[in-house]
């Protein structure tokens, strides 16, 4: 799979693992709810995302969570999965650039 | 709960939200531009937090579990009016905004924060608010405090004028902060690394203003010993400070026409002329104009000084300013004496902003130290805003006289109270026996007296 190059601030460098890290607990504790119809659960989860992500300087994490936040809230579980898998795919190509 | 203290000085910003990812964000971002960070992840420790941390400014977000932004808002403003608190919502929702500001935050940001409009908005805020402590480049007239538009008006006048070398002159009643605006020029000139040195004109002798400003060789007159340099060459390229300008005897001020006329001071006794590199700013609370129609101050130096004018708006003209400007001088009282920070009545706060303040912040400054120091109770009540600001305004006395009249004015009422009852004083007081004996010595009371009365 292609790389996703993207460029964040230099002063987080140390933060930016751990942010990529809590993503992919993101992912797990999405799946759980989606298995137990958590839907509140996973509406904050996208909204956390939504919050966060732009200033890591990962926009998309913010565009999935806003995504996931609005298909939490109508219970749509097609679009949850498909934010998700969308997630998943992101954090696995994404790499880090300092500059 | 996480707190970060990277200096002294810093301006402490309490950041609120149930999400650590945006906590370490806001912290980092926060540090490296040298503020201190308390992070909370809920509106219940935001309060707990409040009152040991004392955040100069709160980031909260709206959308957090039992107590949400709103009420967190509400809830600090009901106890601390003035704590500017910007609030951070995950949606621009325009009620949610209107509500925010009605409930008075400070600023309505939407998440995801860029960390340059962040900071911008802390920084403006704790301005405001007149606590702009946290600055790589310093603000201009950080000591200031307003949030008046006569103030901010001044203040824009003070920074276009600070960057050259133009004679300053600054007019104001006694206490306004003549120096301190003056201070605030130098400091942003590019002379600031440069002496700053102010000089009461009004306060030195005649006889020795001359040589104070000029300087004087050995022997140049009986008792000068050695030879002196002169508050003009200590100043050499940086400000001299002419305060009470308007006070200079007329024979003086000939002689300080030509030094800016010439860049060259003479010192008393000495026949030659050494070159000075200094900018000058004056300030008189008198109306040197009329001064000069009257012919007490020479109408060319007048010009030559007056050649920028700033006035310093009395504390009455700006009466949106008290209440900031009670805040936060309680505030340096508390943090002077390490103790927890005190408060105005309501009633007190009424009465103090609609007083007349002839002696503007110096005197206000003086009522809070009053208030502050006699105050048993972190509220302050009307009768003890009334009492230190009747002091005040009736001769304004020394603090020290002040407190030491108002100090045996509440001796006599406790006594006459409880009827020379040594026990009950010293409780109402706040003082054990002992402590209390001493006091009555110091005040020559005889709680005797007070039972004599009872009984007459």
């Amino acid at each position: 799979m292609d790389k996703i190059i993207v460029q964040c601030d230099p002063d987080l460098e140390d933060l930016i693992p751990g942010y990529i890290n809590n993503r992919h607990k993101d992912i797990i504790v999405m799946q759980e709810c989606l298995e137990t119809g958590d839907f509140a659960k996973i509406r904050t989860i996208g909204h956390s995302m939504k919050g966060s992500g732009g200033g890591y300087g990962f926009d998309i994490i913010t565009d999935l969570g806003e995504r996931i936040e609005n298909a939490a809230l109508a219970s749509d579980t097609d679009k949850i999965v498909q934010a998700v898998q969308e997630l998943e795919s992101y954090i696995s190509r994404v790499e880090v650039v300092y500059s | 709960m996480t707190k970060t203290k990277t200096n002294g000085q810093a301006s402490r910003i309490l950041i609120v939200d149930d999400d650590s990812d945006v906590l370490v964000l806001f912290s980092k971002w926060l540090k490296a531009e040298n503020f201190d960070v308390v992070t909370v992840e809920s509106g219940k420790d935001a309060l707990a937090q409040i009152s040991i941390a004392r955040p100069d400014l709160v980031v909260t977000d709206l959308i957090m579990d039992e107590m949400d932004g709103m009420a967190l808002l509400s809830e600090i403003h009901r106890q601390n009016p003035l704590l500017p608190v910007i609030m951070l919502s995950g949606q621009a929702k325009i009620p949610d905004a209107v509500k925010a500001t009605h409930l008075g935050s400070s600023a309505f940001l939407t998440k995801p924060v860029d960390k340059k409009e962040l900071i911008s908005q802390i920084r403006k805020h704790l301005h405001l608010a007149g606590n702009g402590k946290t600055n790589k480049s310093q603000p201009f007239g950080e000591g200031i405090i307003y949030r008046s538009s006569k103030m901010a008006e001044l203040i824009e006048q003070g920074k276009a004028v600070a960057d050259g070398d133009i004679t300053v002159f600054i007019s104001g009643e006694t206490g306004t902060g003549k120096e301190i605006l003056a201070k605030a020029i130098h400091d942003a000139s590019p002379r600031k690394d440069q002496p700053f040195i102010g000089v009461n004109c009004g306060a030195i002798p005649e006889q020795l203003l001359e040589s104070e400003l000029f300087g004087h060789e050995k022997g140049a007159f009986t008792g000068a010993l050695s030879q002196h340099e002169g508050l003009f060459k200590a100043a050499d390229g940086g400000t001299l400070f002419l305060d009470e300008i308007g006070d200079m005897p007329l024979d003086l001020q000939v002689k300080l026409l030509r030094v800016l006329q010439d860049f060259q001071v003479r010192p008393v006794g000495s026949v030659r002329s050494v070159p000075i590199n200094v900018r000058i700013i004056s300030a008189t609370h008198t109306n040197l104009a009329e001064a000069v129609k009257e012919g007490h101050f020479r109408a060319d130096l007048y010009y030559r000084l007056n050649v920028v004018p700033l006035a310093i708006p009395n504390l009455a003209e700006r009466p949106e300013d008290i209440e900031l400007l009670l805040e936060y001088y309680l505030e340096k009282f508390a943090l002077r004496k390490g103790e927890p920070k005190k408060a105005f009545s309501p009633e007190a706060l009424d009465y103090l902003i609609a007083s007349s303040w002839p002696g503007n912040v110096r005197q206000l400054i003086n009522v809070v130290d009053l208030c502050a120091t006699l105050n048993k109770t972190n509220i302050i009540p009307l009768s003890m805003a009334q009492k230190a600001l009747g002091d005040e305004e009736s001769d304004l006395r020394t603090l020290k006289d002040a407190k030491h009249l108002f100090e045996r004015e509440y001796l006599i009422s406790v006594l006459q109270l409880t009827k020379g009852q040594v026990a009950n004083s010293a409780r109402i007081a706040g003082r054990n026996r002992t402590e209390f004996y001493k006091l009555l010595n110091a005040h020559n009371l005889d709680p005797s007296d007070f039972r004599d009365q009872a009984g007459a």
